[in-house]
């Protein structure tokens, strides 16, 4: 039995789409109440969030991004970068808080206090870029994540695994020249899904060339091309790779009865796909896994998804 | 769309008493595979093309062709015993689809672009006609594609035009294409969004039937063979 985290503040709730928006602080209410119900709160170690300091936001995101930010917030803009990103005056707030409890989550797992955690955040961030918000994300939280760990924790080697739905535009852009982060996604194929990128021959570029991998899943697709894409990719690449920690954008947009997307993945199908990273944690990073939400809008769906993702998380 | 906006502007040119090296070297060091030959005043008098020249040269497993006595000969050819004299051309007021349609029909990868009195102005090859065209389908902005099967009849594409822009969707690109069932089109709407669960919906309470764009793909390759 695993020492699991578990990241989840009310004042995550507090950004607010709008209407006619699918991130809704309902999708964070289903995910809390699938674990709640499930008695499997008091079996977990609970985090607040705190606000996380600038400098490792810095790490990431330009000075002036984070300024437009900030300002179009306290201005009260509904809308940043593109019209996709609606938002509120808590907006900013709310993404600093997301980082800041992702960053006290890593301490925790760093300081042997707990083996792994899942991190129920708002806003997402695998589409935010250095400089431009897009795809309902603002501060790309696993980005900022790796590089606190490799600066604050001396880690050499982070693996990013991304099984949202959608392209992890940004967390790639943000690495694909950095042979020390190894970043993983399969997603619907491009052609067919926002945000239009993540071919197969996107590998990287420069130093970081062979440390970026895509495996594009067509339209209609499951569990079983899941498996083979994990298996014959992701499972060869981090046999080479050996990272460190791993940290995983989690998505649950995948998912047969998630309308965000063409993918007919089932529940036992998440299952297995999480059973097999934290399986590659235990084998090459000591069990030090940290899983950060990204999208999910099937309200049906997220609290049996939620709930199986952290007795992983917990058993394995 | 006009090639005028897609053409390479800076071309590089070759002169007609060059040898087949020089040729050769210019358009290695500059990634092409085609040089128009132009007189001085700019008038296009041929075109000469990596295939004119690899037949020209020997075998390239030669390795020692281009040193020595071989080479000696080979520096006779000059590039005006080897290019392809009056090319088609294509004027400036020329479209991109009457671009695309001359180089299906002649098989041709690059037409020199010209003035009234046959100046060269630019050049249009594949590269720029593929750069065009990804421009057309808006797919170097983030989007998601949509496929929906429509009536074939009058207003059905402005209904559903209508229907994504009343959602504030902006458009990277419409297109229509051919289905397999008669008196029905496949429309693909690029938006320029991630939202699309909403739209979706609502074409669907619409009536318009919304398909996986590989089902599409899938039956095409069938009908295809
Ligand atoms: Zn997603």
């Amino acid at each position: 039995m695993n020492k699991t985290g578990f990241l989840y503040d009310e004042r995550y709730l507090l950004h607010n789409t709008g209407p006619y928006h699918p991130e809704v602080p309902a999708r964070l209410e289903a995910i809390y109440s699938g674990i709640k119900d499930t008695n499997l709160l008091s079996m977990l170690t609970l985090i607040k969030a705190s606000s996380a300091d600038l400098k490792w936001i810095e790490t990431v995101h330009e000075k002036n991004y984070i300024n437009r930010f900030k300002d179009a917030c306290l201005a009260g803009k509904k809308i940043f970068d593109s019209p996709d990103n609606q938002m509120c005056p808590e907006t900013y707030d709310t993404a600093l808080l997301a980082v800041g409890g992702i960053l006290d989550t890593i301490d925790l797992v760093m300081k042997n206090k707990i083996d792994n955690a899942f991190c129920a955040v708002r806003p997402p961030g695998h589409h935010a870029e250095i400089s431009k918000a897009m795809g309902f994300c603002y501060f790309n939280n696993v980005a900022i994540a790796a590089r606190y760990l490799q600066k604050e924790w001396n880690i050499k080697k982070v693996g990013i695994v991304d099984f949202d739905v959608h392209h992890g535009n940004g967390t790639q852009h943000i690495f694909e020249q950095d042979p020390s982060v190894f970043y993983y996604s399969i997603h619907q194929h491009p052609s067919f899904g926002y945000p239009g990128t993540g071919q197969e021959f996107e590998k990287g570029s420069g130093p970081g060339y062979g440390f970026t991998l895509n495996s594009p899943v067509l339209p209609d697709q499951g569990d079983s091309e899941y498996k083979k894409f994990f298996e014959n990719d992701l499972l060869a690449a981090f046999e080479t790779f050996k990272p460190e920690v791993i940290i995983v954008s989690t998505g649950f947009d995948a998912h047969v009865d998630d309308d965000m997307s063409d993918i007919r993945l089932s529940t036992e199908g998440f299952s297995w796909i999480m059973g097999k990273i934290v399986k590659m944690a235990s084998i090459y990073s000591n069990g030090r896994l940290i899983s950060v939400l990204e999208g999910g809008y099937s309200l049906k769906r997220l609290p049996e998804l939620a709930k199986n993702h952290v007795e992983i998380l917990l058993n394995s | 769309m006009f090639v005028s906006q897609s053409m390479t502007r800076e071309v590089i040119t070759i002169n007609k008493d060059a040898d087949i090296f020089e040729a050769k070297d210019k358009m290695t060091k500059h990634r092409i595979r085609h040089l128009p030959v132009v007189a001085k005043d700019n008038r296009i008098i041929g075109i000469v093309s990596d295939r004119d020249i690899r037949s020209a040269l020997p075998c390239s497993l030669l390795k020692d062709y281009d040193t020595g006595k071989v080479r000696e000969k080979l520096l006779a050819f000059k590039i005006k015993d080897i290019m392809i004299i009056d090319p088609f051309t294509v004027s400036l007021s020329y479209t991109i689809q009457d671009a695309i349609m001359l180089m299906q029909k002649t098989r041709v990868g690059a037409f020199p672009v010209v003035d009234k009195q046959g100046r060269i102005k630019g050049i249009i090859s594949t590269r720029d006609l593929l750069h065009a065209f990804i421009n057309v389908l808006g797919i170097e902005e983030s989007g998601t594609l949509l496929c929906i099967i429509a009536e074939e009849k009058i207003g059905q594409l402005k209904k559903i035009v209508d229907a994504i822009t009343e959602e504030n969707i902006s458009f990277g690109s419409v297109l229509v294409a051919r289905y397999w069932d008669e008196g029905k089109k496949a429309v693909f709407p690029y938006l320029l969004t991630k939202k699309v669960s909403h739209v979706k919906r609502k074409l669907k309470k619409m009536g318009y039937t919304l398909l996986d764009p590989t089902e599409w793909y899938i039956n095409q390759i069938a009908q295809d063979n």
